[in-house]
């Protein structure tokens, strides 16, 4: 990439790289030179008749066009039902066309095939249990997005998301002595509260390894002070490491396969150097999709699996307020009507929505918790994921999608709304932002910091 | 005694009278005022996104976006800015707490300085913060916090002397050193102050009589043995004790008896709601306060 | 000419249907890739199995998933259409007879009586008629159907009305009997090639999402597995 150049084949590579890109406020140049970007269409082909196997080519054949998918988009509900949202419309019009033309297409319909996997499609995987013939439109579109990013076009805060990853090892310019500095930081200011609150870094053997998303420590350190105090209430044996703390993947939302491994990589070998008994990651749905349910794959490992157990901090709360490591004092269990978004990267597709009912059986008083409709597996996406949440470009399409979701949460005539993913929180807050309906939103841990029972040992001394 | 002041201001006119004082402080002490200031709550998700405190509006956190910031930070300041040693223009985005704190955490200021509740529109993102970026500054600082929120003639004009309000807790005692070096620099009067609390909420009955000068003949042996004593070569201070409300009781001694600044220690952290008394001191105070809490 | 379409074009049509579906079912798991698809196939026999027969146990009973339930029309048309298409030329009367006279013995056990076979074919025609009729109304099913999509629908549903026209004797007994065999010949011989190979291929992805998500989207987490 030549640094004139700012939308190219190329992956962001270097600090410099990604400097430029970020002076380009809001991609303004780089997608005007998308519109210059040339279309390689033998790599293309070449690509398409390597990767796309029998999965998704029969999805792509059998497809009857029965439209049954329609209803269960949250795009196509919030467009007024345009057909042009229909999810199978958006594969075919796409992948299934660029397999029809055997890779022979023009620029113009990359970017429209841009403008479809990233803009109209947050693969939430919802469609995959509406089909009949079993066809995941999301998993579709999640490879198509690996085809147009090979070929470049991909929307200008992916590919920076993607540097980042390559560079940093994270999601955002955080390096690894900013993180523990800030971890360190933030667990002092709180010390006097909670004496002897301490970050263990990079300890081996410890029964928890606990990994977080960046935007914790460029925004929002008191989430790791939260989950610092939490494990030391909880009295576990934990630690961070100091190298491969990031669990999110922007790279998985970009499409960029090769950082998505260089990414999980990191953890990884943390595990393996640190080797604790469990890997717990913070209150992130895609960060627990991309390092727990497919990280695996990216590696190379045939059981599918990382390397030691890892789960995701809904897992832990439930199993800590189950066994008592953790008490809730009954008086200030959450007294107003409240919801919870169910995170599709591991609601549907992690199998974890019964633990997120068990915690708020701890945390609500009874007759307070109303769950959406739909719910669980069957849930809506926020609105705001696949990326979808800070791309600028699509911003309004997103907004629209937000209706449904707007409505879903008005109708539970909640005030608050449980939001155990970062892009949950991202979207319903934006969505307030929008459309004022008067609702607050919360992760799970500030509540709890204000709920659990400070044992008697653990209290600051007068 | 200041070397590098640190201004928290989003420049508007709810931050001058705590502007004015930090420039006033910066000047009597030749000190480096840094103008701090936090332009954007959080960037939309990863995005290069954030909101504009002052407006609302949405914008970019760009090179372009900070240098205009700067330049209008520089004319509002215009006057002030030329009286001072030296001073820069720091721009940054995200929580304006955190990020404050963010700043000073090195240690390499030894005041900070914020103004205003503003009570301007809040966003849904204000909305949920956790308390008020002053309040939570003044609660984890780890160094001397400065807050005015009215205009102090006073304290521009002729600093006259220190009121240090004490409640004999650790904190307090490790305020008092910071604050006879204050005194001293400033060479002006020092007054050590206790209220003996007979607010119903907190003595959560009525105290007769005799109990509360009990009380306060303790108070001022105590003030005698921790402080006087203490200092007897280095400051001359005087002491006062009184029953009632505190936060009423010291606003109201402050202005009887002109002082132009408070110092108090903050520690009680048990008290998430941080306290009726500091909140409302520094809302009230028609005098600079500072809080000290470590 | 009815010994030629019995006969030499029974065995072409029927091998070519029997051995090209076997093929596609082959080479369809021969294919999957459990890294290009990211899931463990092997790894969990158990819950590969498990995955699998669910997600194809539960989409072949009307109304037993969110998604039959939440599109009851569809649902209606989609079984009306599929009982008798799947039914009705294995255990239809005539044709057993005919088998048994090919074969020496009949597969089935069980032969439909007329009457039952009558009912079904009419419902498969029914059945054909409401899911074009859905295709040209719906613009969400409008949108992705193309002229090939009808014309499938109309190679499946015309052996079912040849066949009845013969079975009434509308005009030419001969003739529909003709085109019957013609019809349906045309159809095993269509189907390895076209959509209509979702005859075996409708198995074979659903037990791969099956898999999917008993393996690695949750399966081994939560006891009843994905709610399909």
């Amino acid at each position: 990439m030549d640094s004139g150049k700012l939308c190219s084949k190329e992956p962001v590579k270097t600090k410099e790289q990604l400097r430029t890109l970020l002076k380009d406020t809001g991609g303004k140049l780089y997608y005007k030179q998308m519109q210059e970007l040339k279309v390689d269409t033998d790599l293309l082909w070449q690509t398409i008749k390597t990767t796309l196997k029998s999965r998704i080519k029969t999805w792509l054949e059998i497809c009857s066009g029965c439209g049954m998918c329609a209803e269960s988009c949250f795009f196509y509900l919030a467009n007024d039902k345009d057909p042009k949202q229909v999810p199978s419309y958006k594969t075919q019009s796409t992948l299934g066309e660029i397999v029809k033309r055997k890779g022979k297409v023009d620029n113009a319909f990359m970017r429209f095939a841009m403008d479809t996997a990233w803009g109209k499609c947050t693969y939430c995987n919802r469609c995959a249990l509406y089909c009949p013939n079993g066809i995941d439109t999301g998993a579709m579109i999640s490879y198509l997005r690996g085809v147009l990013y090979q070929q470049g076009f991909v929307p200008w805060e992916m590919k920076i998301g993607a540097g980042m990853h390559r560079i940093y090892y994270a999601q955002m310019d955080v390096t690894d002595e900013e993180f523990i500095e800030t971890f360190e930081w933030i667990a002092e200011e709180y010390e006097e509260d909670y004496p002897n609150l301490k970050v263990p870094v990079d300890v081996k053997n410890a029964d928890i390894l606990y990994t977080i998303n960046a935007r914790e420590v460029k925004h929002y350190p008191e989430d790791l002070a939260y989950a610092a105090i939490l494990f030391h209430l909880a009295g576990e044996s934990w630690t961070v490491t100091s190298k491969g703390w990031e669990e999110t993947s922007l790279a998985m939302f970009a499409g960029d396969w090769e950082a998505c491994k260089i990414q999980v990589k990191q953890v990884y070998e943390a595990m393996e150097r640190l080797k604790p008994k469990r890997m717990i990651g913070t209150e992130c749905g895609h960060a627990h999709r991309a390092t727990v349910i497919e990280g695996p794959y990216w590696m190379g490992r045939k059981d599918g699996k990382p390397p030691v157990e890892s789960i995701h901090y809904v897992e832990w709360l439930a199993e800590a307020l189950r066994t008592g490591k953790l008490k809730i004092n009954p008086e200030k269990r959450i007294k107003t009507p409240v919801t919870i978004q169910d995170s599709c990267n591991y609601v549907r597709n992690g199998g974890l929505k019964d633990i997120t009912r068990e915690i708020i059986d701890y945390m609500v008083e009874p007759g307070y918790f109303v769950d959406m409709e739909p719910n669980g597996e069957n849930n809506f996406c926020c609105g705001g994921g696949g990326g979808f949440n800070g791309i600028g470009l699509y911003r309004d399409w997103r907004n629209k999608g937000f209706t449904i979701k707007r409505d879903q949460i008005i109708k539970t005539g909640a005030k608050l709304v449980l939001t155990p993913c970062h892009n949950c929180w991202d979207a319903i807050r934006d969505l307030e932002e929008v459309f004022k309906i008067g609702i607050n939103w919360s992760f799970l841990k500030p509540l709890l910091v204000n709920m659990v029972e400070i044992p008697e040992s653990m209290k600051p001394k007068p | 005694m200041f070397k590098k002041i640190l201004l928290a201001t989003s420049a508007v006119h709810a931050c001058d009278n705590a502007a004015k004082a930090a420039f006033r402080l910066a000047d009597f002490a030749n000190a480096h005022i840094t103008v701090f200031h936090v332009a954007g709550i959080p960037p939309r998700g990863f995005s290069q996104e954030a909101i504009d405190v002052k407006t609302g509006a949405k914008v970019e956190i760009s090179k372009e976006y900070t240098s205009w910031v700067k330049e209008e930070i520089k004319i509002y300041y215009e006057r002030q800015l030329k009286k001072v040693k030296s001073f820069d223009i720091k721009i940054v985005a995200g929580m304006p707490y955190r990020e404050i704190l963010r700043e000073v955490k090195d240690g390499t200021y030894d005041l900070v300085t914020l103004g205003g509740t503003s009570k301007e529109k809040f966003s849904a993102y204000q909305k949920h913060m956790i308390g008020s970026t002053i309040l939570r500054v003044a609660q984890v600082a780890n160094i001397p916090v400065m807050v005015l929120c009215r205009p102090s003639p006073s304290f521009l004009k002729n600093i006259s002397g220190i009121l240090f309000c004490t409640d004999f807790s650790k904190a307090s005692d490790a305020a008092f050193d910071f604050t006879v070096n204050l005194a001293n620099f400033l060479n002006c009067k020092l007054n050590i102050f206790n209220v003996v609390d007979i607010s119903p909420v907190f003595s959560k009955a009525i105290i007769n009589q005799e109990e509360i000068e009990e009380k306060m003949l303790e108070a001022y042996k105590n003030i005698n043995a921790k402080y006087i004593q203490k200092d007897r070569n280095t400051i001359k201070a005087s002491a006062h004790v009184c029953e009632g409300i505190p936060y009423v009781e010291i606003i109201k001694y402050a202005r009887e008896k002109d002082f132009s600044l408070i110092v108090m220690a903050h520690h009680n952290k048990e008290d998430k709601g941080f306290g009726s008394n500091m909140e409302q001191i520094i809302i009230r105070s028609g005098s600079p306060v500072i809080s000290l809490n470590r | 000419m009815y010994k030629f379409l019995t006969g030499f074009m029974f065995w072409v049509s029927i091998s070519i249907f029997f051995i090209g579906l076997s093929v596609r079912f082959i080479l369809y798991f021969k294919g999957l890739d459990w890294r290009l698809d990211r899931v463990a196939y092997k790894s969990y026999p158990f819950y590969a199995i498990k995955g699998a027969l669910k997600s194809i146990l539960k989409w072949i009973i009307p109304f037993l998933t969110h998604g039959w339930r939440k599109q009851s029309c569809m649902t209606i048309a989609f079984f009306t259409f599929h009982i008798g298409a799947v039914i009705v030329p294995f255990f239809g009367l005539a044709h057993n007879v005919f088998i048994r006279s090919k074969i020496g013995v009949s597969f089935f056990p069980v032969t439909l009586n007329q009457i039952t076979t009558d009912v079904l074919s009419w419902l498969v025609i029914i059945g054909a008629v409401m899911l074009t009729t859905r295709r040209l109304i719906l613009p969400q099913a409008k949108i992705l159907t193309k002229s090939s999509d009808y014309f499938i629908l109309f190679l499946s549903v015309a052996p079912f009305i040849t066949g009845l026209c013969a079975r009434y004797e509308v005009g030419n007994y001969l003739f529909w009997l003709y085109l019957h065999i013609i019809c349906g010949e045309a159809l095993l011989i269509a189907a390895p090639f076209t959509k209509l190979s979702h005859i075996v291929l409708f198995f074979a992805s659903r037990a791969q999402l099956g898999m999917d998500y008993g393996i690695k989207r949750g399966g081994m987490k939560s006891k009843k597995g994905i709610n399909w």
